[in-house]
Formats: C-alpha cells, sequence, structure tokens
C-alpha cells in the first residue's frame, strides 16, 4: 500500500526506508522463530526447566520401652542461611539480626560476604534450627534466603550407637540398622521436572512437567528396649571397668521364645551424631555379630544338648576322669583338676571338665571321635544350633564356617577342641541364637532386630515370628538340660542370684590364638545363660577381654550376667517360681 | 509532466484508520500486561520485596491507556494555529527540563531518577516522567514551523537555516546522548530530525551530508563511553556470548523468547521468560514476549499494524498540501518508525539495545501519552488532506515543474 506514492517522490523515500527495515526484521524474525526455533526451545528449556528431587523423609527409628515404642533416631530439620549480596538492601540490619538470632552459627565472614557484591550465593550461617530460621525470615530482609536439610538426631546418644550405625553425609546409612535397612528406612526420593520461574518456583506452564511425590521412609520399631540396653551398657562398663581401663566387651540380651534381642552393648562404642570423629573405622562394627571367635567352654552346654537329645548320656551318666585325655597325638587337660575317678555329666558341666565334654562326643561315635561321630556333632552344631550359618539377624554379620567332619582338617582333634569351644569360630549371636533354642524347648528362631513399624504413630508390630527349625531339640532335652545348667550355676554363683527365680548358665574361658597356638596368658571371658521361671524369659551371653590378661568367664564374666540377669527378673516382672 | 487541476482542500473528515490502527495496537499491549504483569510484579515483590498488586500494572497500563486517548482527542480538536504559538514554549519546557533534571542529578536530589549514572527520569510521587519526551515533541513542533517557513523564504539549504538548525539539534543531542546517555532516543531524535528535513526538502547533498555525519557521530558515541562500547561488544559477540554479563542475557533471553514462540506462539500467559528471565519484560521487551506468545504469525501482524499506521502517515504526509503539518507528520513518522525499528531490532540481536520502548505496546505512560498527542495532531492535519499528491520541496525535480506550495484555500467550513 506505501509504494503508491509517486516515483521519486520523497515520502516514497521514506516509504522504501520502512519496508527495508521491516523486511529486515521479518527474515530475522523467521530465521529466529522458524528456522532457529528447536535451538532457542533448547536453550529455553536449559535455563528454565529445573529437575529438583524431593528428598523422602528418612524414617524414624524407635526402641521398645516396657512395650511402647520410643524414639531412638529422629530427624532435625536445620536450615542453612545464605546471601544474595547484589539484592541486600540493607547490609547493616541483615548482619544485625542474623548475629542477633543466630550467634553462634553464624561465620565469621559474614561482613565480608556482604560486601562481596560479585557473588550472589554467600553461605553466612549454618545448622539454624528452625525457630532461628523463622525468627530471621520475620524479618523480610531483600538478599536473604534458606535451605532446608534434614539430620538425624540421637536423644539417647551413644545408647545402641554400634546398633543404629549412622548415616553419612551423601544420605546413604552406614553400618548397624541404618546401613542393613537403608533401603526401607530412606524411601524413595520424588522427582519433580517443571518449568519454573527464575525463583525457581515451579510454574503451571509447559506440558512436561513431571510429578513424582517423594515415597518417604518406613519408621522401623527396633526390639531393642531400651531400659534393657540402659542396664546392659551400664553393666557392661561397670564390669570392664573392674578388669582394665583397656578391657573390652559385648553383652547380647535376647528374648529365648521368639528370638528377638533385647539388648546388644559393646564397649568401646561411639555416638552415632559424631560418626565423623570415630578414627578407628573398627569401632562401627558390632562385635556381637561381625566378631567370630572361639567362645570356649559356654559351648559344654552343646555338646551337653547333643549328647543328651542323641540318648548317648544322661545328667547320672559317669566316666572315667583322669583330668587328662589323648585323641590322637594330643593330650586335652581340664582347666579344674582333682576330681578324679567315676564322674557324672553334671559334674562335667558343673566344673568344666574338658575330659568329660570329648568322652560324650566319643560316645556319639563307636567309642571314638570317628566319622559318625564327627557327623553328629555337626548335624547339631550346624545344622541344628546355626554355628558357622548366618543366622539372618537384620544386621551386617560375618560368618566364618566350621570345619566340615569328613575333611583332613575335621579330624578328631579338631572335633575334639570343639567339644569345649576351642577350634571353631563362631560370633555371640550364633552363640546366643542356639542357646536359645537348647533351652526353649527346642525351637531355633532367627535372631531379629525389628519388631514392627509406626505407621501413622501408631505400633505395628510385626506377625511372621516363628521358628525357623521346631525341632532342635527334644522338648524333654531341653528341659534336662535346663536343669543342668541351674545346677552347674548353683554350683559356684548361687550366692548371685535372687531367690525365687529359675537361673542357669555355664562359663566360658577361652585360650586364643597368638602366632599360630594357644595361649592361656590372653583369654576370653564369657558367660551364657538364662533366666525366668518354669520358662526361659531371657538368655543372656557376656564376653569380655584384655590384651595380655587371662580372664576367666566366672570371675570377669559371669558378675556382669548376673547384674543383668537379677536386673531383669525385676523389669520384666516375672513371677516368683 | 501534466499540471494538476489545483486542489480546493477543505475540511474533512480525519483519517480514522489512525485511530484504528493505534487503538488496536494499544489493546494488544493492554491484553499482553494484563497477561504478564502479575508475573512480573511477582518477580519484582519477590526480588525486591516491593508489594505490587497482581493487578498494579495492568491498571496503569489502562490509565496510561486513557490518559492517552484524551491527550489524542485534545490535539486532534486544537486548531493548528494554536499549535503554532506553543511550538516555541513546548521546546523551551523541554530543554528546561532536561537541564532542571540533569542538575538534580548531579546534586543528588530526590527527584531524579539515575542508573549507572544516566539521569533520564524524573520521579514525581512515584510516577515517572521522561523529560526527553516533551523534548522530542517541542523539536516536532518548533522545526515544523521554522523548516517550513525557511522553505517558503527559499532559504532552505541556506547557512542561515543550517546554523540555527544545527545549533538547536545540537542542544538536543547534547542533552539526550552526552547528559543522559541515551543514545536511543539520540538515534529517534535525529531519524525523526531527517525525516522532517526530507519531507521540507533539503537538499540531497545536505541530507546524505548529515546522513553521514549522524552515522559518525554514532559511532563516535557508541566507543567513546564504557556502557555503549559494551553494548556493542555484546551485540556482536552474537549468539556465543554467555549469559554472565548483563547486556548479552538480556539479548539472549529476548532471543529465546522470541525463538520459542516457533510459528503459532507459546499462546497467552503461558510466556516462561516474563517470569523473570527476560528483564523489563513489560517494557522495552515485551516485543520479545509477544513474539513468544504470539509467535511467527502473531508477531508479523503486529509489525504490520505498525505498517499500516505508519503508511497512514505517509498518505497524510503525501496528501497534505500544508508545508507545516507535512513536515510535523514527517517528523511523528519518524519518531514513530525509530522507535519501533529500534526496539526490535535490538531484541533480535540487529542492533544493540537502546532501551527505547515499543510505541503504545511498552508499559509506561510518558511515551505513550506523548506520542500520542503527536499522532493526535497528525489526525488533526488528516482532516486537510487533499485527492492528489502536494508538490514537494527539494531538489529531486526541475524547478520549472515546482510550484509554490502552502496555499491550499480552506473551506470556510466543511459542510458537516
Amino acid at each position: 500500500m506505501f509504494l503508491d506514492f509517486r516515483k521519486g517522490s520523497r515520502v516514497r523515500v521514506l516509504a522504501v526506508f520502512l519496508f527495508v527495515c521491516v523486511a529486515l526484521i521479518i527474515a530475522r524474525l523467521f530465521q529466529i522463530q522458524i528456522i532457529d526455533h528447536r535451538k532457542y526451545v533448547a536453550m529455553g528449556e536449559s535455563e528454565y526447566v529445573k529437575r529438583l528431587t524431593i528428598p523422602a523423609k528418612r524414617g524414624m527409628i524407635y526402641a521398645m520401652d516396657s512395650g511402647d515404642p520410643v524414639p531412638l533416631v529422629i530427624n532435625e530439620t536445620i536450615f542453612t542461611l545464605f546471601l544474595d549480596p547484589q539484592v541486600v538492601t540493607k547490609p547493616a540490619k541483615v548482619e544485625e539480626v542474623i548475629k542477633k538470632v543466630a550467634g553462634g552459627n553464624v561465620k565469621a565472614s559474614i561482613s565480608e560476604a556482604l560486601k562481596d557484591n560479585a557473588s550472589r550465593y554467600k553461605v553466612v550461617a549454618t545448622e539454624l534450627t528452625r525457630k532461628q530460621a523463622e525468627l530471621i525470615k520475620k524479618e523480610k530482609l531483600a538478599g536473604v534466603g534458606f535451605q532446608e536439610t534434614t539430620r538425624r538426631v540421637y536423644p539417647e546418644n551413644t545408647l545402641a550407637g554400634q546398633i543404629l550405625g549412622f548415616v553419612n553425609s551423601e544420605g546413604e546409612g552406614q553400618y548397624g540398622v541404618e546401613g542393613a535397612l537403608n533401603k526401607q528406612l530412606k524411601g524413595v526420593d520424588g522427582r519433580l521436572e517443571s518449568v519454573t520461574d527464575i525463583g525457581q518456583v515451579p510454574l503451571t506452564i509447559g506440558a512436561k512437567n513431571v510429578n513424582q511425590p517423594a515415597k518417604n521412609g518406613e519408621n522401623v520399631v527396633l526390639t531393642i528396649d531400651r531400659n534393657v540396653q540402659l542396664e546392659a551398657e551400664r553393666a557392661l562398663k561397670a564390669g570392664l571397668d573392674r578388669i582394665s581401663s583397656r578391657a573390652t566387651g559385648s553383652v547380647v540380651v535376647m528374648d529365648p521364645q521368639n528370638g528377638k534381642v533385647m539388648a546388644m552393648a559393646n564397649w568401646p562404642t561411639y555416638n552415632p551424631a559424631d560418626y565423623n570423629k570415630v578414627t578407628n573405622i573398627e569401632l562401627f562394627k558390632n562385635p556381637v555379630l561381625q566378631d567370630p571367635y572361639e567362645p570356649g567352654s559356654v559351648i559344654k552346654t552343646f555338646i551337653m544338648s547333643t549328647g543328651l537329645d542323641t540318648g548317648v548320656v544322661t545328667p547320672e551318666t559317669t566316666y572315667r576322669n583322669t583330668d587328662s585325655i589323648t585323641i590322637g597325638d594330643r593330650t586335652i587337660h581340664n582347666a579344674y583338676k582333682g576330681l578324679l575317678g567315676n564322674i557324672t555329666m553334671q559334674t562335667v558341666l558343673n566344673y568344666s571338665l574338658n575330659t568329660g565334654a570329648v568322652t560324650i562326643a566319643e560316645k556319639l561315635g563307636d567309642g571314638s571321635i570317628d566319622l559318625k561321630a564327627r557327623e553328629t556333632m555337626y548335624g547339631y552344631y550346624h545344622d541344628r544350633f546355626g554355628f558357622g550359618k548366618y543366622t539372618g539377624i537384620e544386621l551386617p554379620e560375618e560368618n566364618r564356617d566350621l570345619v566340615p567332619p569328613d575333611t583332613p582338617n575335621g579330624a578328631a582333634i579338631t572335633y575334639s577342641n570343639m567339644t569345649f569351644g576351642q577350634g571353631m569360630n563362631i560370633t555371640m549371636i550364633q552363640a546366643l541364637s542356639g542357646f536359645s533354642s537348647a533351652v526353649n524347648g527346642g525351637a531355633y528362631y532367627a535372631p531379629t532386630v525389628v519388631n514392627g513399624a509406626m505407621k501413622d504413630g501408631k505400633f505395628k508390630p510385626r506377625t511372621d515370628i516363628k521358628p525357623k527349625n521346631a525341632n532342635v531339640l527334644k522338648p524333654e532335652t531341653s528341659a534336662t538340660l535346663r536343669g543342668m545348667l541351674v545346677a552347674a550355676r548353683n554350683t559356684l554363683y548361687a550366692s548371685h542370684n535372687e531367690p525365687g527365680y529359675i537361673v542357669g548358665g555355664k562359663t566360658g574361658t577361652s585360650e586364643t590364638l597368638v602366632n599360630g597356638s594357644y595361649t592361656q596368658s590372653s583369654t576370653v571371658a564369657s558367660y551364657l545363660g538364662f533366666g525366668g521361671n518354669g520358662t526361659p524369659k531371657y538368655v543372656i551371653m557376656v564376653r569380655v577381654q584384655s590384651d595380655g590378661m587371662n580372664l576367666e568367664g566366672g570371675i570377669h564374666a559371669e558378675p556382669i550376667f548376673s547384674e543383668i540377669s537379677n536386673w531383669l527378673l525385676k523389669y520384666l516382672n516375672v513371677p516368683k517360681e | 509532466m501534466a499540471l494538476k487541476p489545483i486542489d480546493v482542500v477543505r475540511k474533512h473528515r480525519p483519517d480514522y484508520m489512525i485511530l484504528l490502527f493505534m487503538g488496536i495496537i494499544m489493546l494488544i499491549g493492554l491484553v499482553m500486561i494484563y497477561a504478564i504483569g502479575h508475573q512480573r510484579a511477582n518477580v519484582l515483590n519477590n526480588i525486591f520485596g516491593t508489594n505490587y498488586s497482581e493487578n498494579y500494572f495492568f491498571i496503569n497500563q489502562l490509565i496510561s491507556i486513557v490518559l492517552s486517548l484524551g491527550v489524542f482527542f485534545a490535539a486532534s480538536k486544537m486548531p493548528v494555529k494554536y499549535i503554532q504559538k506553543v511550538a516555541k514554549y513546548v521546546l523551551i519546557i523541554g530543554v528546561l527540563a532536561c537541564l532542571v533534571l540533569a542538575l538534580g542529578g548531579a546534586l543528588g536530589l530526590g527527584f531524579a531518577q539515575c542508573t549507572y549514572g544516566a539521569c533520564r527520569w524524573y520521579n514525581i510521587g512515584g510516577k515517572s516522567l521522561q523529560p526527553a519526551e516533551i523534548l522530542k515533541l517541542g523539536m516536532l513542533l518548533y522545526l515544523s514551523l521554522f523548516l517550513a517557513a525557511r522553505f517558503k523564504q527559499k532559504k532552505l539549504d541556506r547557512s542561515e537555516t543550517l546554523i540555527p538548525l544545527a545549533v538547536l539539534c545540537g542542544i538536543a543531542m547534547i542533552l539526550v546522548v552526552v547528559v543522559q546517555k541515551d543514545l536511543g532516543t539520540g538515534v529517534v531524535l535525529g531519524m525523526m530530525v531527517l525525516s522532517m528535513l526530507l519531507i521540507a526538502g533539503v537538499s540531497k547533498k545536505i541530507l546524505l551530508l548529515l546522513l553521514g555525519g549522524a552515522v559518525i557521530l554514532g559511532v563516535i558515541f557508541t566507543v567513546g563511553t564504557p556502557h555503549r562500547r559494551e553494548r556493542l561488544a555484546t551485540f556482536l559477540s552474537g549468539d556465543t556470548s554467555t549469559v554472565d554479563d548483563d547486556e548479552a542475557y538480556h539479548v539472549t533471553n529476548a532471543k529465546i523468547a522470541i525463538g520459542t514462540g516457533g510459528l503459532m506462539g507459546v499462546g497467552i500467559g503461558n510466556s516462561v521468560q516474563a517470569t523473570g528471565y527476560l528483564p523489563e519484560s513489560i517494557n522495552d521487551s515485551i516485543f520479545a514476549i509477544m513474539g513468544e506468545t504470539f509467535g511467527f504469525v502473531g508477531i508479523v501482524v503486529v509489525i504490520l499494524l505498525f505498517v499500516a499506521l505508519l503508511s497512514r502517515l505517509l498518505k497524510t504526509v503525501y496528501f497534505l498540501h500544508s508545508d507545516v503539518g507535512r513536515v510535523l507528520v514527517a517528523g511523528v513518522f519518524g519518531w514513530i518508525a525509530a522507535h519501533m525499528i529500534m526496539n526490535i531490532a535490538a531484541m533480535i540481536g540487529l542492533v544493540p539495545l537502546t532501551g527505547i520502548t515499543l510505541p503504545f505496546l511498552s508499559y509506561g505512560g510518558t511515551s505513550m501519552i506523548f506520542l500520542a498527542a503527536a499522532l493526535g495532531l497528525v489526525f488533526n492535519l488528516s482532516r486537510y488532506t487533499a485527492h492528489s499528491p502536494a508538490e514537494e520541496g527539494g531538489d529531486d525535480e526541475s524547478l520549472s515543474s515546482r510550484r509554490r506550495l502552502g496555499r491550499p484555500r480552506y473551506a470556510s467550513r466543511s459542510r458537516n
């Protein structure tokens, strides 16, 4: 329309000028909008499509407290405060408010950060509580922002540290329940893919938005009883303090009727909140589960069970004790000497006579520790009591296989040692789980630390607990064994018991291998026992050691057992027999 | 060339197409502000802690449009003789306003609104006013009278015309480009004056000299100050520049907005760039948001609306027999065309960013009101066009065929 102007007209000059400019503009628009459309769409998306992760809330961990769950590990929201110095309008006020509210959390560099106009992101305070953050937010200061993170908080400090484990800075559970049940506790992070405005606030614009909500982690309730755990830790530490400042040890308390671990205490331990200050990684390990060792005489309980159950011995069966017995080229001696002549099986247990234990093994065979004897022993030790097998507890465990009966090194000498707990490496949890089945009437329960879950503030106990093997021993074998263990305990420690209850147990003093040979100068002392009335209400295993010290089960481990046992009888309100 | 019959120019219906096109453009702008104003408010509130309501920008734009239409009609009813009386005063007020602003800025007084050491705005009770707009209107009115008079006296190409002209333009340019550091407005002023000189009939030789001089001055000013050098650097570095640099960020995001629009656009209310990525989304950058919203098809329609409006102006020049009127309308053409071309070309990376508005579309009152006043005058003058083209001044044709202009016989009154 504008080229209607007469040729040579000056109006036409303006018209042509306009036409040329507009043509250039439209050509350029065609290039940007049509030809390079995809390129600019891609540039735009990389600029404003934000892929955000909605962190799933990690599940809390509860312990039991007299039948009710109480939190052992909780989450706390903490805030990191950052500044955008370019947007801050009142630097003096900002500094004053932050310092007033957050005091000790404020970095010393805040004054310089406020002046640094080249930066748009300066962290000036960390680990603020929600209350502190809200007080600062209330001031509506321009250029002040918060970043929310959560951290694990341990209201009970070091309590059950090695059971719990910790959560590392990447949010992954390490060691303990945090490590073993990481997937369950962690949940599944949600995904948010959205076009956002410049302040990263998601917009409703755009069809590509993804909104997948986070699936929060489960709240796990442990079988650990907070009070039993406290008492176990206290008694252990007190017992170790009586020995030496370098003594270490562990205590496990379990309900023999279902395999639930009530307490699992170790010394030394650590505070999961300060996991990053731990210098020795070994401290993260739980020795009850991850330290197979030669348990010593506590194992006589098991050779006795085997003998009783197979019918080769009764408590009254006698043998001729000469305080030593020769197997192949090795002679085995008794630790407790002088009970010579015809000795009953009850006395063997009472005084922990090695020769008696070896005699039972010989009776399992045709008078010697032959293949039949070894296979029977293996069948009970390994297959029934679970020695040298993973127990299946919901925590990291380590296992050392038992020497099989049909191998060259599975010969008579090894198996004779195994009758009194040497020559085999098992963990405390293996020993205690087997012991549970031996005293509870013969049902093996896999040990467990998981008691259920907390859902919507309500405790949902697990309902899937049943014995892994209900026929470990005949019920009458179990009853006979209990009687023998009570008698064995009463021989030396009757005075340690609270009267009116049924408490039995067996000491253990195991030699340790130093440079390939057993030594008595550095021994591990242990006690394995049960308590209750007609039915055992708990089983306890105590283990203590101190490098270079000859510790004895009866002197160093038994008192710890007694303290916990007597305390438990009251705590569990066990009716007197 | 055959002699044309002498037209008897009667006052007739004004060219309503001018009003129509201006109105449509204003309306589109209003829709845009409605669509993205709340996002702008949101962005400013979040970043600067201001407290703009959702409809703040829409309501203000509506007020600006109502005011602009009022000014438009006032100008369209104003007797032409009255314009001749006030021209001088408007120019003086414009110059004084610029001087007072510069002084205020230098003394750090509250009314002078300065960014990066350039004071371009008055801040009066929260409202902003750009004195350069008064200056532009003053230049338009005064120069159209001055040039037409000198043309009548056949002194157009002589130094007694050119020297005062150069002095006046020099003062205006120094005020705008040097004092206010506003090269964009300088370019607009330059294109406006050049359009007027062209239509007034200044000889080709002088026009070419002026054009060359303007280009050289432009280059000198561009390279002469750091912030303009920066803008030029941004411009030359093109798409490859990072978005760290403010200027490059602005242009890159403008292009992302426009490019994202594609053929048909993302639709009203779906602009992402308006949510804070593109600076000045409702002011200088509204073209980019429109490119994103309406796509190639829509944005070409908007450009063609401008072309239609501007071609009505050229038509008015062509058929207007009053020298003053012709030069004035040509000036308005230069004014609006310069704004449109400079703004759009910057958004699509053809010229450096100069920070000038897109007429009738950008948010903001000053620019729109003064442009509406100028268009109102054009609307006023469009009542006096004839059916045949006016004879033009200049040296394009043989002098023999030139007839004296400026003597249409006005009808006593239009018959109505």
